[in-house]
């Protein structure tokens, strides 16, 4: 028996598993021809998603992309996501989850009020119904690990390309950098000096470069004060610590392990769930063939005194 | 000290020659450093007069200021660790001639002199012999 087998926990081979596991699909296909002909709408399960051409995500961390503002960072990943083959994919498999939930729902509800070769019938249809579930549930599984994967891939590569960055850096660039910068504050501190110096004299004309250069620093520093202040160049905080770019990329890689992390906890749900079908099968298929185990309303060993109620009305 | 004077000409205009057949592109350094060395060499030209020399360092002087702020602003010399670069801002004094000299409240030429370690002390205990 294939229930007896260890259940793959990746969702590719599970997929695999519910298609080609044999009892399990035989066990279906027994009661199935022992009852009638379910309908063909509660039946037919959607074609996997996962198998579609075009589902794919494949962004690129290119150098504009890693300058983006951490907010801003996100909201470009989501959306190139949300337009992508994947992402589609996604979106429609999950509303054809909802809908299949919405049967399993409706046939549950159905099998409870119904009872005899009626209720036998609804409970295959209703195993069938979660066997598509399943099928669907395992391709959603299987695309949210290719996004997972590929996010994780993105920011890794963000990451790369931040630290490529620092490492040119070295020691001896450094000292140049901080001679410069003492430099430029020297200049800064003589620079009215200087001014009453050279172009106070008489005959000397005002410099077109200093008035051009104080015109510009003056609109400079209104753009700057704007951009500051915008809404989409807000820091990102995490529990009230302002996070730089590199930690902000940092955490979202995190989520995405977590995510990975928690749809191998998925997949072995799927298992458990598929395990469950096969036993509900098999308990299904041994009610069809021996009348012995069917809803009788007296069991085989029973005595006399069980069927007073029979006698007692006429 | 004729001699002397010829001499340190001499290799002032070695240097801007050299300096400016190097210069292979017109960035702002090479700018700053044209300038300054047209400027040094005119402050050491015996041949012309005070007069002159007061002129044509008047008209340069707001030149040079215009040009030493402009390499000081240049974000694109920001960690350009060329050699050029590197001994530009190695001496700030040597290579911004105006500001310092106005920091220091000395002249142009006397600071340039002043980095070089020409000095009236340094002058004054010169010996004049074979070498």
């Amino acid at each position: 028996m294939t229930t007896s087998q260890a259940l793959p926990t990746r969702a590719p081979a599970l997929t695999a598993w519910l298609r080609h596991s044999t009892a399990a699909a035989a066990l279906l296909g027994a009661s199935l021809a022992a009852a009638p002909a379910p309908a063909q709408d509660l039946v037919a399960s959607a074609p996997p998603a996962a198998a579609e051409p075009g589902t794919h995500w494949r962004p690129q961390a290119s150098e504009r992309l890693v300058r983006l503002s951490p907010e801003y960072l996100k909201r470009r990943i989501d959306h190139d996501f949300a337009g992508s083959g994947l992402g589609q994919a996604l979106r429609q498999n999950g509303e054809r989850i909802a809908h299949k939930g919405n049967t399993l729902a409706d046939l549950q509800a159905a099998i409870e009020r119904a009872d005899g070769e009626l209720r036998i019938e609804l409970r295959h249809q209703f195993l069938a119904e979660k066997r598509a579930y399943l099928q669907l549930m395992s391709d959603q599984i299987e695309m949210r690990r290719r996004e997972a994967e590929t996010r994780l891939s993105l920011y890794d590569d963000m990451l790369g390309a931040l630290s490529r960055d620092k490492a040119a850096m070295t020691p001896d660039r450094q000292a140049l950098v901080d001679k410069q910068m003492e430099a430029r504050q020297r200049m800064a501190s003589t620079l009215s000096t200087v001014d009453l110096q050279v172009f106070a004299s008489p005959g000397v004309p005002e410099s077109r470069y200093a008035t051009k250069y104080a015109e510009n620093m003056g609109a400079i520093e209104q753009l700057v004060n704007r951009m500051r202040e915008h809404d989409m160049n807000r820091s990102v905080t995490a529990d009230g610590e302002e996070l730089t770019k590199e930690e902000f990329i940092r955490r979202m890689a995190s989520k995405a392990q977590g995510d990975l992390a928690l749809l191998d906890q998925e997949v072995t749900i799927l298992g458990y769930m598929a395990k469950l079908i096969a036993l509900d099968a098999m308990e299904l298929s041994e009610r069809a063939t021996d009348p012995e185990l069917s809803d009788a309303a007296l069991s085989t060993d029973s005595g006399p005194a069980e069927a007073v109620n029979f006698f007692l009305r006429n | 000290m004729t001699r002397t004077s010829n001499t340190t000409v001499a290799i002032v205009l070695a240097v801007a020659t050299a300096a400016g057949a190097a210069a292979a592109q017109a960035g702002s350094l090479d700018n700053l450093e044209r300038e300054r060395a047209v400027l040094v060499a005119a402050l050491l030209d015996p041949e012309i007069t005070s007069a002159e020399r007061i002129e044509l360092v008047t008209r340069a002087r707001p030149r040079l200021v215009d040009l030493e702020r402009m390499v000081l602003r240049d974000d694109s010399l920001v960690g350009r660790t060329t050699p050029q670069v590197r001994r530009a801002f190695e001496n700030y004094d040597l290579t911004f001639l105006v500001h310092s000299g106005a920091e220091r409240n000395l002249s142009e030429i006397d600071t340039w002199l002043d980095q070089l370690g020409i000095n009236s002390e340094a002058a004054l205990a010169a010996e004049i012999r074979r070498r």
